[in-house]
């Protein structure tokens, strides 16, 4: 072995293994080591199976040797957010009320990952119940930024960040609710894809807001997360929002050029208030397109206020009804910044509730007809680069919302819309925390997102860049 | 529309069965407020033959496949 396996793509690694340029179980133990490494300081992990990997990689061997391996990704080690239900294992959702849940599912995610021949490395880390965007959990404690680690991940995909980011893992399922994907992808430097709501099934993935929850990878490239969009989209008799109809090849759509495409930069919202060093990047990322052939033109969006407002109303009620059973019964097991937050579904009417949810379709129009002449648009992830651990920590205080409203601000219009988002990495800060770009697209049009993500990423290395332990 | 004021959220949280402190509704109220005032010009305004699922129409009439 001359390269380091844990250091390959997703799409590499399986190649190689299939190639037998290498074992599975080099390929696992590549990764324990990194993770015997990092753990302790990025705390990335929920649970390491290190033995029960080893074995069902050594069985993944086994049949590359008898000739009947099968699937894409047969013998690939990953972890995945956990949230995702895996009969007879238990899934914390991050919380101590479920914290000796154990699933008598799995979720349909999950099961076509592994029906492509992945095998499991452990549970990674995440936000309470998802509900929260910096990584911190007051019942695991907070999650490590690998580029440095007095920073945040960000949230609620925060150890699929950090254990992408090191390569920990070749790749991860995160969700996002409110930016639970793009958040960490963009504060850790990997590439994360928000689907469009209803492109990957739900399934006994863990709910938090019915309308808005999406299930989507963290990769290390446009192309890691084409293989992997591949492999799990498609109907489900399980999840009656998922979407029938042929699934796009989309690892296709990576190789094309962009040369001719038309893109749009919003001319407000998401370039308001930009940390300086955000900004930058940003008018970097658009000259690379530029240079690749773009056409990249301003766009005039509604007013984006108003739907980060609905995605807020639609949200915290969601989550409430979900949890207004606990939070009867066992108010005093959530942490204080979760409870504060469920407690705010509490205060909502249930007819603005529906006002915002009758609003979703006429504001999907308005955006369509604002960016019917472009292919795609271009927008910071967030409008800083990862805070402090210290800082972010602002638990249940007075001004929590809002610190987590700003950092979300440019994720939850997209929720609310029900659109695709890819955050690709696109360059760095002056003190070394990287920057992510979100590339936001037409419903269902992942395909065109991952082109344009893939395209970036054949002319630049951000992506390719790996934190070092200290 | 306006924001719920803390006694309103208190007496809403009662009806919910989830009942919250003085010092908790208040919070609530701030944490929320600028969720209100963000869609009040929408509030109010939508016609009546509008239902949520003209979301699940608009986004498949651009689904590009």
């Amino acid at each position: 072995m001359s390269v380091e396996p844990a250091l390959m793509s997703l799409t590499s690694v399986a190649q190689a293994i299939a190639q037998k340029h290498f074992s599975s179980r080099e390929a696992t133990q590549s990764c324990l080591a990194r993770i015997a490494q990092w753990q302790p300081r990025l705390n990335a992990f929920m649970a390491i199976e290190a033995d029960q990997a080893l074995a069902a990689a050594d069985a993944a061997d086994a049949a590359i040797s008898k000739g009947t391996a099968s699937g894409a990704l047969h013998g690939v080690p990953l972890a995945h957010k956990d949230m995702y239900y895996d009969a007879g294992r238990v899934v914390s959702c991050g919380s101590k009320i479920r914290r000796d849940f154990v699933a008598t599912t799995t979720s349909t995610a999950l099961r076509r990952l592994k029906q492509a021949g992945t095998i499991r490395l452990g549970s990674l880390q995440m936000a309470e119940f998802a509900y929260g965007p910096t990584g911190h959990n007051s019942h695991y404690g907070p999650v490590h930024n690998p580029w440095n680690v007095d920073h945040i991940t960000g949230g609620s995909s925060s150890g699929s960040g950090a254990a992408v980011a090191a390569r920990l893992t070749f790749a991860a399922l995160g969700s996002d609710t409110g930016g639970s994907i793009r958040m960490p992808a963009h504060f850790c430097g990997v590439t994360g894809l928000k689907t469009t709501y209803g492109r990957i099934s739900r399934a006994g993935a863990m709910p938090l807001s019915q309308s808005l929850d999406t299930v989507g990878p963290l990769a290390r490239s446009a192309e890691d997360c084409a293989l992997l969009l591949g492999l799990m989209a498609g109907a489900d008799p399980q999840d009656p929002t998922a979407i029938g109809g042929p699934v796009p090849d989309y690892a296709a759509a990576t190789r094309e050029s962009i040369a001719g495409l038309s893109i749009g930069v919003p001319a407000a919202f998401y370039v308001d208030d930009l940390d300086p060093e955000v900004g930058r990047i940003l008018d970097e990322t658009i000259a690379v397109l530029k240079r690749e052939g773009a056409n990249v033109v301003e766009v005039e969006l509604p007013d984006q206020r108003q739907l980060t407002a609905a995605c807020q109303l639609v949200l915290a009620v969601e989550a409430a009804a979900f949890h207004r059973r606990w939070l009867i019964e066992r108010p005093q097991d959530y942490g204080p910044q979760v409870l504060m937050r469920l407690q705010n579904g509490l205060a909502i009417p249930g007819v603005t509730y529906l006002e915002a949810m009758r609003w979703r379709g006429p504001a999907l129009a308005a955006h369509n007809a604002a960016v019917a002449k472009v292919d795609a648009m271009i927008a910071p992830a967030a409008p800083v680069a990862a805070p402090t651990i210290a800082e972010s920590d602002v638990g249940n205080s007075p001004e929590a919302e809002s610190v987590i409203q700003r950092l979300t601000r440019f994720t939850r219009p997209i929720n609310y819309l029900g659109l695709p988002s890819l955050s690709i990495p696109a360059g760095f800060t002056r003190s070394g925390l990287p920057v992510g770009m979100q590339l936001i697209g037409r419903s269902f049009d992942e395909a065109m997102l991952l082109r344009i993500g893939a395209a970036f990423q054949r002319v630049t290395d951000f992506h390719d860049r790996v934190p070092n332990p200290a | 529309m306006t924001r719920p004021t803390p006694k309103e959220i208190k007496a809403m949280a009662d009806v919910a069965g989830v009942p919250v402190s003085t010092e908790v509704a208040a919070r609530v109220a701030n944490s929320i407020g600028p969720a209100f005032e963000g869609f009040a010009a929408v509030a109010g305004t939508l016609p009546f033959d509008l239902e949520p699922a003209s979301f699940v129409l608009v986004q498949a009439a651009g689904d590009p496949t």
